[in-house]
């Protein structure tokens, strides 16, 4: 598994570098220069929203600094929650006087860290609250789902949240929104090839060529089940059935990401989608604003995500609100 | 000697330094069983940091273990390295203002650390983590003040649990969810506390 690097362990600053090089519109900040935040800085008065999780996933979660979605992003080692000076500068360079939700994926260690940030940042009276994403169905049963980990849906819940900010809106209200969004979001993953953390001499995990796995992890945590590579048809209709009993759509209309994991060509998740697609009208669904692309990734990890975002009129306004960052941008 | 001092601290991160040349793939060849496969790398990034933060002059083991875990927490964000350093940060509260501890004095801060990381990851005893090993080492030096036979019950608890755990699910994190096939398995966590004991009681 080759990587076009210059060495493991200069990986993550290396492509910090880049990435606000290509896109001025982000800076890097924070005393290990491992937060992302707006060139512009937070403005005055509005709720600033601060996430953070590990890199490999690009254009999660740096990606997704910008208007309308969130303000500032600590970022951390390939695969590893962000450490806690990272968390706190993020909440600091965040906060614009009306307090910060911190909002990121279900991982230990991220939540860990940024548990510690936000107990340690009282003393400087920044106010937080908190929303993790959860939306992995296969990282946790109905009954134990704030147990679930969170990966693509979590775009949503920065979506509907930044749009919320924007408006003016306290952080309560911005917090309810994002906890909506998280609520309304249901993701499942298949993996047909794994990745190579930097550091790693072999991959995460090994798949037979003929091979494919549903179910898994952005990390490469084993999932579901393990079988023979079926028609895209097939798979996709399992995931959508899969997605569909965990949480039925009753408000009718849906917002749908397919996403690749990063080797996965865009021609094979447009096949996907149109299965997709098809499915959702036979369920009289209607689809708002479909989603298809590499919107967070797991390095060159092959296979894709589909998230279901079940909206109402709520939900669909704050998601058609306007958004720019380098990887989504709502005009 | 029969205290632990600072001397000892740093002979044990230099101990553990030395090791993760070749526990490094071995650790994340377990992880990669489990987890993301990176555990090893993290680990040796940490510990590299710990060797790298400079304990000689600090004026007790409280100072010390409060550098050293700084240096932890800024090595890394992850669940292992950051109940790390949370142990770390326990024992720098448990040691303070003392220059030394008797080795018997092991066994309680071994016991503080193991609960304060309870606390911060919400694992419990029995779920087949790093806490179990923690656990069983701290059950196996209590009452002990001879550096020699602290080291040597250590290390035998070490494979104790390793083994009696090895055969047992995971019950916590994303392993639960394909708990069987966790069985047959180390923890990557478990095994690095595991090995770095063996590594620092030689």
């Amino acid at each position: 598994m080759k990587k076009l690097l210059n060495a493991p362990t200069a990986y993550v600053d290396e492509v910090l570098d880049g990435l606000t090089l290509a896109h001025p519109s982000l800076v890097r900040d924070g005393t290990a220069g491992r937060v992302i935040r707006r060139a512009s800085g937070i403005r005055s008065g509005k709720v600033g929203i601060a996430s953070g999780g590990g890199s490999g996933h690009l254009p999660l979660f740096t990606g997704y600094v910008g208007s309308g979605l969130i303000d500032t992003c600590a970022i951390g080692n390939v695969f590893e929650g962000p450490n806690i000076d990272s968390c706190m500068d993020a909440i600091r360079l965040a906060n614009g006087g009306r307090g910060v939700l911190r909002l990121y994926g279900n991982y230990g260690g991220d939540r860990m860290n940024f548990d510690m940030a936000g107990e340690f940042l009282e003393e400087e009276r920044i106010h937080t609250t908190t929303v993790l994403g959860t939306d992995d169905i296969a990282s946790g049963t109905q009954d134990e789902r704030q147990k679930r980990r969170g990966v693509a849906g979590l775009i949503y819940a920065y979506k509907a949240a930044g749009a919320k900010a924007e408006e003016g809106a306290d952080l309560d209200e911005v917090t309810r929104v994002a906890r909506k969004a998280v609520d309304a979001t249901r993701t499942i993953g298949v993996a047909l090839a794994p990745c190579r953390v930097p550091t790693a001499d072999r991959p995460t995990f090994s798949l037979a060529g003929d091979e494919i796995e549903m179910g898994m992890g952005i990390h490469g945590e084993p999932g579901i089940w393990r079988d023979k590579l079926k028609p895209a048809d097939a798979v996709v209709d399992e995931m959508i059935d899969r997605l569909l009993a965990d949480q039925p759509v009753t408000t009718g209309r849906i917002s749908i990401l397919v996403n690749g994991l990063g080797a996965t060509p865009l021609e094979e998740l447009f096949i996907l989608y149109r299965r997709a697609a098809e499915r959702l009208r036979q369920a009289k669904i209607e689809i708002v604003q479909p989603l298809v692309g590499n919107y967070v990734t797991s390095m060159e990890m092959a296979g894709a995500s589909i998230s279901l975002h079940a909206i109402d009129d709520e939900l669909a306004t704050l998601l058609a609100a306007p958004a720019d960052c380098p990887f989504w941008r709502v005009p | 000697m029969t205290a632990i001092t600072t001397q000892h601290i740093a002979a044990a991160v230099s101990g553990a330094k030395a090791a993760m040349g070749d526990l490094e793939q071995v650790l994340n060849e377990a992880d990669s069983k489990l987890g993301d496969g990176d555990t090893g790398s993290m680990l040796t990034r940490l510990i590299d940091r710990l060797a790298e933060a400079d304990t000689a002059t600090e004026p007790s083991l409280s100072d010390t273990f409060s550098k050293l875990a700084r240096a932890a927490m800024g090595a890394t964000g992850s669940s292992l390295g950051t109940l790390f350093a949370t142990g770390l940060m326990t024992a720098s509260r448990m040691t303070k203002g003392r220059e030394a501890i008797p080795w018997s004095e092991l066994a309680p801060l071994l016991s503080a650390s193991r609960d304060a990381m309870m606390a911060r990851g919400g694992a419990k005893l029995g779920d087949k983590t790093v806490l179990d090993a923690i656990h069983e080492v701290a059950l196996a030096v209590e009452g002990l003040n001879d550096p020699v036979a602290v080291a040597q019950s250590a290390k035998q608890a070490g494979q104790v649990v390793l083994e009696r755990f090895f055969n047992e699910s995971c019950k916590v994190g994303r392993a639960r969810m394909f708990a069987d096939k966790s069985v047959g398995m180390h923890d990557p966590g478990m095994l690095a506390f595991v090995k770095l004991v063996d590594a620092v009681a030689r």
